[in-house]
C-alpha cells in the first residue's frame, strides 16, 4: 500500500516497525524500582510543603476548621466548600457557572492523599465533585488532609495509590500556582490559586 | 520556511552586545543549574534514577509500536479520541477539523513545544481561529512574535523592562513597571476572561502511560489545568516518543524532571488525565513529524529519550552566552542542536558547532543522552553531506593534513609563533579566521614544549632508557 491509501496510524506503525535501531531484544523492561527516602511522616510533608510555597494552617486550642479559615482570611466573603466539615457560604455542588467560581475567595477541599517527599496533595473529580476547573479559579485553597493518608515519595505514590488508575482527572498540587518567567523572580500565585494551606484533619 | 543555514554565531554576537541581557541570561541559567545540583546532592539515589530513566526510555523506544497500540487501546476504552499525525501539517488539519465539527474558534492553550514545532498557530490564525497562549513566558513570546527561547522558561532572554514594554502595548499597562509581580498580575488579569470564554482547551503533555491510557502534564502556573478543564473540549498533542510503559515508571521520571529543570522537587501541578470530564470531550493527537525516522538513525535515536527538562541548556556555556533566539529553531541549546538537524539538515547545519565539547550537557541529562557525542557525530555527518561552510571546511582539511604529519606540524607551529609575534592584526583577524572573531589568539610562547623537551629531556631520557635496558 502507498502512503496515500494507508491511514496515518498505519504509516507511522509501518515506519516504526521497519526501523533499524534500536533492536528489541537488546533493551529488556527494567523492573519497577522504589528508591530513596520513603519517610511518610507529617513532619517531612510539612517541610516539603513549605519548600513548594505552601503553608500549614494549624488549629488553635478549641478552634474549629471554619474558624481557623476565617482567622487566616479575615477579609473573606465567598467561602466555597467541598467538605462536610465546613459550611462556608456556598457548596461546590451549587456552583452553576465558572464565573461564579471566579469570585470565590477561598475554596476548601479534602485531598485523597498527600506525598511527604513533595508536599503534594491529590485531588480528583471525586474530591472536587466534578468541578475540575473551579478549584483552580478560586483565589485561595485550603486542603484538609489526614495524617493517615500520607505516602513517602513518588515511587510509593504511583505504586500504592489506586487513584492513579481510577480517577479521570487527578492533580497533585504541590503548593500554590507559581511562575518565574519574568527575569527569574519567583512569584507564588500565578494563574491558579494564590495560596495553598493544609489543615491536618 | 527559509532553508538558509541559521547564522548562529552572528545572532549570538548580537545577543552579546547588550551587557545587562547577556549578564542576566548567563546568571539566571547558571542559577537553575546550581539549584539542580543542590537537589542531586541530597539524593544518594540520583545516579540510579538516571540509569533507570535511561533504561526505561530505551526499552520503550525499542518497543514503541507495541506500547503505542497499548496506549491507544486503553485511551479509547477510557473514552478518549486518539488521532495520529504523520507530520505537523497533518496535526494542524486534525485540530482544524475537530474545531470545525464543534463550530469552535477560540483556543486557550498551555505551553507545548510540539504545537510550536507543528507551527500550529501560524496555520490556524489565518483561518480565523484565535489561539491564546496562557503560560506567562509563552504568552510574552507570542506577543513579541518570537519562538520560545528555552524549553522550560520560554522568555528567559528578556528582562523585566522588555516585558513591561510588551505588556504596555497589548495590555495597556504602564510601560515603566519594574516589578515582575505587577506584570505577572497583569497577565493573570488579562488571561482570566480569555480562559473563561475560550471554547477549546489545548495542552501538550510530558508522558503517555501505555498501561492506563493516561497522559501527564507537568506545569507550574495553573494555566494548563484551567485551559484543559474550563471548556468542554480538550485537545492534547504529544509526540509518539512520550510513552512510558507503566504507571509506576512515572515515579522515576517525575522525581527527575523538575529537579533537573528548575531544581524544585516537583512541578506545582502534576496532572493526570485518564478520561474526559463529565459532559466533556477529550482528544489526544499522537505526532510523528520525523520521530520514526530519527528512531532509525543508529547514532541519533537516543535523542528521543529527551524529557524536555532543559538541564543541558542551563549548563551549556555556549547557550548561556548566545541565547535561545540565536538557534533560530523551536528547540535550542544542546538538545536542539542534535534534534534540529533531523528536521532540516541544511537550515540547522550550524547548530552542532555551537558547542565547546565540554560534555556538561551529557553529565546533567536525567535520561543519559550522550549529547556531546551526538554533537560530534552530527559535525561528521554534516561535513560528509557538505553542509558546512567553505572556509570552515577548507581550514579543517588543511588542519587535518597538518596534524597528520609531525614535521610539517612543527614547522607550522614555529611559523605561527613568529606570525603571532610579528604580524599586524588585520592579517591575523580576518574572515579566514572565524575563530578569532570574538576571541584573542593565544599569546605566542617563548618556547614550545617540543623544543624544550628536545633540549632538556630527550637525551637524558634516552640515556636512562638505555641504562635500564642494559
Amino acid at each position: 500500500m502507498s502512503d496515500e491509501t494507508m491511514s496515518a496510524r498505519d504509516v507511522i506503525m509501518q515506519r516504526l516497525k521497519e526501523k533499524k535501531s534500536p533492536q528489541e531484544g537488546a533493551y529488556p523492561l527494567p523492573p519497577v524500582v522504589t528508591l530513596g527516602d520513603q519517610d511518610a511522616s507529617p513532619e517531612r510533608f510539612e517541610a516539603s510543603l513549605a519548600l513548594m510555597g505552601g503553608r500549614m494552617l494549624p488549629l488553635q486550642d478549641g478552634e474549629g476548621i471554619e474558624q481557623a479559615i476565617k482567622r487566616a482570611f479575615p477579609e473573606l466573603r465567598n467561602l466555597c466548600t467541598a467538605v462536610p466539615e465546613v459550611e462556608g457560604t456556598l457548596r461546590i455542588e451549587d456552583l452553576e457557572t465558572h464565573e461564579q467560581a471566579d469570585k470565590v475567595d477561598v475554596m476548601v477541599v479534602r485531598a485523597a492523599f498527600g506525598v511527604a517527599e513533595t508536599g503534594g496533595v491529590f485531588l480528583s473529580e471525586v474530591e472536587l465533585k466534578d468541578h475540575l476547573a473551579d478549584v483552580h479559579l478560586a483565589q485561595h485553597l485550603i486542603v484538609l488532609l489526614s495524617k493517615d493518608e500520607l505516602v513517602g515519595n513518588m515511587h510509593n505514590a504511583y505504586q500504592q495509590r489506586s487513584e492513579f488508575r481510577t480517577a479521570g482527572y487527578g492533580v497533585l498540587m504541590s503548593g500554590p500556582s507559581a511562575t518565574a518567567d519574568i527575569q527569574g523572580v519567583l512569584i507564588r500565585g500565578a494563574q491558579g490559586v494564590r495560596s495553598l494551606s493544609v489543615i491536618w484533619a | 520556511m527559509s532553508n538558509r543555514p541559521v547564522p548562529h554565531a552572528k545572532l549570538a554576537a548580537e545577543f552579546l552586545e547588550d551587557e545587562p541581557h547577556r549578564h542576566f541570561h548567563d546568571e539566571r541559567l547558571w542559577d537553575m543549574r546550581q539549584k539542580r545540583d543542590e537537589q542531586m546532592h541530597i539524593m544518594p539515589e540520583w545516579q540510579e534514577l538516571r540509569e533507570q530513566a535511561s533504561r526505561l526510555k530505551e526499552h520503550t523506544l525499542a518497543h514503541l509500536p507495541q506500547y503505542l497500540e497499548q496506549f491507544e487501546e486503553n485511551a479509547r476504552r477510557n473514552g478518549i479520541h486518539v488521532h495520529w499525525a504523520r507530520d505537523g501539517a497533518e496535526h494542524n488539519r486534525i485540530v482544524e477539523k475537530i474545531l470545525k465539527d464543534h463550530g469552535h474558534s477560540s483556543i486557550i492553550k498551555s505551553k507545548s513545544m510540539i504545537t510550536d514545532e507543528c507551527e500550529m498557530r501560524e496555520y490556524l490564525e489565518p483561518k480565523g481561529v484565535s489561539v491564546t497562549e496562557t503560560d506567562l513566558g509563552e504568552r510574552i513570546q507570542q506577543l513579541d512574535n518570537q519562538l520560545p527561547s528555552h524549553v522550560v522558561v520560554p522568555a528567559v532572554q528578556k528582562l523585566t523592562t522588555d516585558v513591561a514594554k510588551t505588556f504596555a502595548k497589548y495590555y495597556n499597562t504602564d510601560p515603566n513597571i519594574d516589578d515582575p509581580h505587577a506584570l505577572a498580575e497583569a497577565q493573570r488579569n488579562a488571561a482570566r476572561p480569555v480562559l473563561l470564554s475560550g471554547d477549546t482547551g489545548m495542552t501538550g503533555g510530558n508522558f503517555l502511560v501505555a498501561e492506563t491510557g493516561s497522559f501527564v502534564v507537568c506545569t507550574n502556573e495553573g494555566n494548563a489545568d484551567l485551559s484543559a478543564n474550563l471548556p468542554n473540549l480538550h485537545i492534547a498533542t504529544l509526540g509518539i516518543e512520550r510513552l512510558v510503559p507503566r504507571m509506576a515508571d512515572l515515579g522515576v521520571f517525575i522525581r527527575l524532571l523538575s529537579r533537573s529543570a528548575l531544581g524544585s522537587p516537583i512541578t506545582q501541578y502534576t496532572t493526570h488525565f485518564r478520561r474526559p470530564k463529565k459532559g466533556g470531550e477529550m482528544h489526544v493527537i499522537l505526532v510523528d513529524n520525523g520521530r520514526s525516522e530519527r528512531l532509525g538513525m543508529d547514532d541519533f535515536w537516543t535523542s528521543l529519550k529527551c524529557i524536555r527538562c532543559g538541564a543541558c541548556m542551563n549548563t551549556c556555556p555556549v547557550y548561556r552566552r548566545s541565547g535561545g533566539q540565536s538557534y533560530g529553531s523551536v528547540y535550542s541549546g544542546p538538545i536542539g542542536a542534535i534534534i534540529d538537524p533531523t528536521f532540516n539538515a541544511r537550515k540547522f547545519s550550524t547548530l552542532p558547532f555551537a558547542s565547546t565539547m565540554n560534555g556538561s550537557c551529557t553529565n546533567v541529562c536525567p535520561v543519559k543522552i550522550d549529547i556531546h557525542e551526538q554533537l560530534y557525530k552530527w559535525r561528521r555527518v554534516l561535513a560528509e553531506r557538505h553542509e558546512i561552510p567553505f572556509v570552515k571546511r577548507e581550514i579543517m582539511k588543511m588542519a587535518g593534513r597538518l596534524l597528520a604529519q609531525p614535521t610539517m606540524y612543527r614547522l607550522a607551529i614555529s611559523g605561527t609563533e613568529v606570525a603571532l609575534k610579528t604580524m599586524p592584526r588585520f592579517v591575523l583577524y580576518n574572515y579566514l579566521n572565524p575563530w578569532g572573531k570574538h576571541r584573542e589568539l593565544p599569546h605566542p610562547v617563548k618556547e614550545t614544549f617540543h623544543s624544550w623537551y628536545k633540549k632538556n629531556r630527550l637525551n637524558r631520557t634516552k640515556a636512562q632508557h638505555e641504562e635500564t635496558q642494559a
